[in-house]
């Protein structure tokens, strides 16, 4: 009995020295705990976010990074992610809503619960957070759309690809087709939804090349079809042009070899080292400069793609 | 040719005929133009992509006819894709050695599931439904959220055994479709797997080793959609873990509209692939028709009910 009740004192005697370490720790700057959610695990640019985030937290020394989504895109599942970290008093949280309506209330209880909130790639327009950063989908949308008239003087007939049902892509579709409508010798023959499927990108790709064979271009709002060689390997570039979002390899090459005419890239490891710097800065008493921070996006063509690239390795390894 | 028609896979073969009949009527070109649709080209398109789901389809069919389920296929391909292509791409082995790791990863889950319904035993239903996540699972963490781009390493006009690449998944499904409708017919073991199927209790007190036909069809099912898995990773050209996500119920779908009946006792192995050829044809042909891509969901869900519907009055009539 008497061996127990050591035992159970030594424990609870250990227990309160933990815990007033843990106290005096967070008073006196402690290590910060930053959640960087992204839309979900699946998609393989916010891989370069994490790399961004992780970065960031090195360079400032006394940070963490808790990386976390739903393995795909799914809001209920990425609201419970945010509802855990709220309840964990983490120091700060980072996320590209895939729903900003949707998680605007659990945002603004995050803000009035003193966690600061930012959005980063996806907003919550409505909700309190504290500041955005990405791009903006219709401004890019429409570059891309500028791209394509620019490209086919005007004139020729289109196909676009997306994914319907997420908020970003539809933006970015609506701006595209607000450039294209400028240009009335551009015909849109179809929009295809590709259902968040890559395979049915390639599928699709095939299939329309088939099936409008003067096709002037392909555009797509989604890296799908530059992923892989496969998808635009039916496609005669000295006919169709293409021209869609996202750089990651093997798009670079594509380019380079003419495959592909025109990329647009996004911030990609900002979207991770951006938000860590404002929630940090935050903490030390400093606001961001504005609400809404517009990262902007790379127009990539076969003139820049070496020295993209080469920028792009160099903030992969972390330089 | 009331005999005729009481052959089940023969309904299934008019109905595609009917189907393709309608889009060669309703996509006719103008004078002068090739038909987008009814061309030898096309056809091999719409072979190559309804293989990556009819050689699943195959194990699909032969465990509903054992009277179980099957919901892992989707993600086991997933993951054998991505093993298969981090082999050849990451850790640089040879196409054939990884692919063939691959395939045996896709056993290994059957085998998994197998035991798990034989011994533990579990329902099918959460057997497989727990090996669909641990397989979608093991796929994330293989590539955390990255893909393979299998595609850049295949440059050159791939040709394995001087068959051109597009003909590869066609030929494995044609081969493979082949030797399981004679194991399923012609052997006591495919007259075993439909005696458990109609009647579990019958079965065992005939003789039937009941326990080893049901550990038997999971393991090919799982082998089967290893294959798959391969195929997938060819004709798309990347291992990624977010692809074939939700497949399992199109196969499922295939094995069904191809005549499989979830009640177990009945189906083809030929009937599924021309399922999967049922809905192969409507995702080709749909996009060439402008408009239809925000239809296809709820066409190909009209279909499968109108299929199975006829196919029950057909079968009360032939009884």
């Amino acid at each position: 009995m008497r061996r127990v009740v050591v035992l159970i004192a030594a424990i609870a005697i250990a227990a309160c020295s933990g815990g007033s370490r843990q106290a005096a720790g967070g008073a006196a700057g402690h290590r910060l705990r930053f959640a960087v959610i992204p839309k979900s695990l699946d998609i393989p640019v916010f891989n370069y976010a994490k790399i961004g985030a992780e970065r960031k937290a090195r360079e400032l020394g006394d940070v963490d990074i808790l990386w976390n989504a739903p393995t795909s895109a799914d809001q209920l599942q990425q609201k419970e992610i945010l509802e855990s970290y709220i309840t964990q008093r983490v120091d700060g949280i980072a996320i590209s809503a895939l729903n900003g309506d949707f998680l605007t209330d659990t945002i603004n209880r995050a803000i009035d619960a003193g966690i600061p909130v930012v959005t980063w790639d996806s907003d919550a327009p409505n909700s309190k957070r504290i500041a955005f950063y990405g791009v903006d989908d219709l401004a890019s949308g429409r570059i891309m759309g500028e791209q394509a008239v620019k490209l086919l003087d005007g004139k020729g007939k289109v196909a676009i690809i997306t994914s319907v049902g997420a908020t970003n892509l539809q933006r970015r579709l609506d701006g595209m087709k607000e450039a294209l409508a400028k240009a009335p010798g551009i015909q849109v023959v179809e929009t295809y939804d590709i259902k968040e499927d890559a395979v049915r990108c390639a599928e699709i790709i095939s299939t329309g090349t088939r099936r409008y064979p003067d096709l002037a271009a392909w555009l797509s709002v989604g890296g799908w079809p530059v992923f892989t060689r496969n998808a635009t390997a039916p496609i005669d570039p000295s006919k169709t042009k293409v021209i869609s979002f996202d750089t990651i390899q093997p798009a670079l090459d594509l380019l380079r070899e003419g495959k592909v005419t025109v990329l647009l890239g996004q911030k990609y490891f900002g979207w991770g080292s951006e938000p860590v710097q404002i929630l940090y800065d935050l903490k030390h008493g400093k606001r961001p400069p504005a609400t809404i921070i517009d990262s902007g996006v790379d127009v990539v063509t076969k003139d820049n793609v070496d020295d993209y690239a080469a920028r792009w390795k160099k903030m992969e390894s972390g330089g | 040719m009331k005999r005729l028609w009481q052959i089940r896979e023969l309904s299934t073969v008019v109905i595609l005929a009917l189907e393709i009949a309608f889009f060669t009527w309703w996509l006719w070109p103008e004078a002068g133009r090739t038909h987008p649709f009814f061309n030898g080209e096309n056809a091999l398109l719409i072979l190559k992509y309804s293989s990556i789901y009819a050689i699943a389809a195959i194990g699909a069919a032969i465990v509903i006819i054992s009277g179980g389920i099957d919901l892992a296929p989707g993600a086991v391909m997933a993951l054998t894709g991505v093993i298969g292509s981090n082999l050849f791409v990451v850790h640089g082995w040879s196409l054939a050695a990884s692919m063939t790791v691959g395939v045996a990863t896709g056993l290994a889950t059957g085998l998994l599931s197998a035991t798990l319904i034989v011994a533990a035993p579990l329902p099918p239903f959460i057997a497989t439904l727990g090996m669909m996540g641990i397989a979608r699972g093991a796929a994330f963490i293989i590539t955390e959220g990255q893909y393979f781009d299998v595609s850049s390493r295949l440059l050159g006009g791939w040709r394995p055994f001087g068959v051109p690449a597009d003909w590869v998944a066609p030929i494995v499904m044609i081969v493979l479709a082949i030797i399981f409708q004679v194991l399923m017919t012609g052997f006591q073991w495919g007259r075993a797997v439909f005696s458990v199927g109609g009647n579990e209790t019958a079965a065992l007190f005939s003789g039937i080793a009941v326990n080893r036909v049901k550990f038997s069809v999971y393991a090919i099912a799982g082998l089967l959609a290893g294959v798959s898995g391969v195929v997938l990773v060819l004709v798309q050209g990347q291992g990624k873990a977010d692809l074939a996500n939700g497949y399992e119920l199109d196969i499922i779908a295939s094995a069904v509209v191809g005549g499989a009946s979830l009640s177990g006792g009945r189906g083809s192995v030929i009937g599924a692939v021309l399922g999967t050829l049922i809905f192969g044809v409507l995702r080709n042909a749909l996009p060439q028709i402008p408009g239809a891509t925000f239809y296809d969901r709820l066409i190909v869900g009209v279909v499968v009910i109108a299929i199975v519907v006829m196919d029950q009055t057909l079968l009360k009539k032939r009884v």
